[in-house]
């Protein structure tokens, strides 16, 4: 709890850095791609979408599809570069020398980036209700399970990066793109049924993949990938397997960042 | 100080910048990387978004004036990627140099203030023009669209006449950046700012009036319309004479904007004594 007060208080103190985190998903991502969307709309109606995915809410796609990039962004950008701001700054190797257990400074990470998380989903899904006409239906919280399962994976995903990153000297260019590439594969600006075959394969590997589709099925109607009880069968496994493996891996890291004096360079 | 010594001082700056983008090659990945994976990104949600319905994408040809969606949005980002490499190049060079503490030792020479101002951007055009040899080799190899020779040849006429609207911007933003300090944000919002307003991904027509009204003060506007005109609809230069016109003029304006900006900022700084400052 200590560890999430304190990264809430720092954000607070960077009141424009906050106001970003709302504003620059939509003026980089949605606006962008709204736009784009509604140049092929036929009489008000995005027949391409409703061909493509079964739902021609254009708004509730890619707001939802912002949704699971907000996921992805907090895992890779708050809780797994979150660390290496600290060894930036100079102050991870006092950190690790206080008798707090690993676990604690990365959950405790993720617990302050889930809050900022809820709060600016909230903000950009009522902006998508209310400025872009996106319509949620009530079903959409029968999501929130899928939503809960591809959360613990992709905590096993953020140890597995708070690892990389430690290890790395030059880890900025490696979250930008892996962060970007996730998104991509996960389907959030665009049904991955229109990427190549082996990118279609690699996203059925990734937890959010799987959340984002049964999100968009029960809140916009679109059509699944998959049936839902399989969808949900899949993301149990990731979680059974990704979270155990990314505690493990972090563990070495850590060992050898002890061994190695790691910790302390920049 | 002559204007030849001017000269070898510009030329001197070019160089250094050269030397200090040679000291980091990471950028070359990046230079491989983003201008292919971004703008495929909008054409694989383009076809997501014509469903391959005839009706959807000629609703967009009558907007864009083109079914070629792979096209359209290359062009739009190669906009994107010059202006991300004026802003993260240029735009910070006076900034950089005064965090690392040199600003005030590069004021107290004899050279010409221009040169500050207006050197490193000349270094980063190579760089831009990478990007687009890259981002045409993409679309050829990836999506199949061919580019007539004679096209390429009056894109390039429609880049340089770009290349004093861009160095205008980027001399604006340097100096703005050094008074602000705060580079990051600054760099997505002004960089948000001109993909919002100057049809990067999307044709202006779907924006709001007030909105075009804006975009059409905008020299990327054109850029990014005119180099479309040549290379996917067929258009010859002298079609296009007015618009030229206009992008060249908002250009020059934009540079002698940005130089006065920077007499302005330098006064103060001389004042504050904020060169020094971090």
């Amino acid at each position: 709890m200590a560890i999430a007060m304190k990264d809430l208080r720092q954000l607070g103190r960077y009141p424009l850095n906050l106001a970003s985190l709302v504003f620059m998903p939509l003026y980089q991502g949605l606006i962008p791609s709204i736009l784009f969307g509604a140049a092929f709309l036929v009489g008000g109606r995005a027949l391409g979408l409703e061909a493509a995915v079964g739902s021609g809410d254009l708004a509730g796609f890619l707001f939802l599809g912002a949704v699971v990039s907000g996921v992805t962004a907090s895992t890779f950008w708050g809780v797994a570069f979150g660390l290496r701001f600290e060894l930036d700054a100079g102050t991870l190797e006092a950190v690790w020398l206080t008798p707090t257990r690993r676990d604690t400074l990365v959950l405790g990470r993720a617990l302050s980036v889930g809050v900022v998380f809820l709060l600016t989903q909230a903000v950009l899904l009522v902006i998508g209700v209310f400025v872009f006409g996106a319509h949620f239906l009530p079903t959409a919280l029968l999501a929130l399970p899928a939503l809960g399962l591809a959360t613990i994976s992709m905590i096993g995903v953020a140890y597995l990066l708070a690892a990389a990153v430690l290890l790395m000297k030059e880890a900025n260019f490696f979250i930008d793109t892996t962060n970007f590439l996730t998104n991509v594969l996960s389907g959030t600006g665009f049904p991955i049924t229109v990427l190549p075959g082996f990118f279609q394969a690699l996203a059925l590997l990734l937890p959010t993949t799987y959340a984002l589709d049964i999100l968009r099925h029960y809140a916009i109607g679109s059509r699944p990938l998959l049936d839902p009880l399989t969808e949900h069968a899949i993301l149990v496994a990731l979680a059974v397997v990704s979270f155990p493996v990314g505690r493990f891996v972090f563990e070495r890291a850590d060992r050898r960042l002890r061994r190695t004096g790691g910790l302390a360079q920049y | 100080m002559t204007l030849v010594a001017d000269g070898r001082a510009f030329v001197a700056a070019i160089r250094k910048e050269l030397r200090q983008l040679r000291r980091y090659p990471t950028w070359f990945f990046g230079s491989l990387f983003w201008p292919i994976l971004l703008p495929a990104v909008y054409v694989l949600q383009g076809q997501a978004f014509s469903g391959n319905d005839p009706r959807a994408i000629d609703a967009f040809r009558s907007v864009t004036g083109t079914a070629e969606i792979a096209g359209f949005v290359f062009v739009g980002w190669a906009l994107y990627m010059w202006l991300s490499i004026v802003l993260w190049g240029p735009g910070t060079a006076l900034r950089n140099e005064q965090v690392r503490g040199t600003l005030e030792a590069l004021f107290v020479t004899p050279s010409s203030r221009l040169v500050l101002l207006f050197g490193p951007p000349a270094a980063y055009l190579a760089m831009a023009g990478f990007q687009f040899v890259v981002m045409a080799v993409a679309l050829r190899l990836l999506f199949g669209v061919e580019l007539a020779p004679v096209a390429l040849v009056r894109a390039l006429a429609v880049i340089v006449l770009t290349v004093p609207a861009m160095y205008g911007i980027g001399a604006l933003f340097a100096t703005v950046a050094l008074r602000s300090g705060e580079i990051g944000s600054l760099v997505q919002f002004v960089r948000g700012f001109f993909s919002l307003f100057c049809g990067i991904t999307y044709p202006i027509v779907v924006l709001p009036d007030w909105a075009r009204a804006i975009a059409q003060v905008l020299p990327p506007t054109y850029f990014v319309a005119d180099a479309r005109a040549v290379l996917l609809a067929g258009a010859a230069l002298g079609d296009l004479l007015s618009d030229l016109g206009i992008l060249l003029a908002l250009g020059l304006a934009a540079c002698a904007l940005a130089a006065f900006a920077f007499t302005v900022a330098e006064r103060g700084a001389r004042r504050t004594g904020m060169l020094a400052r971090y």
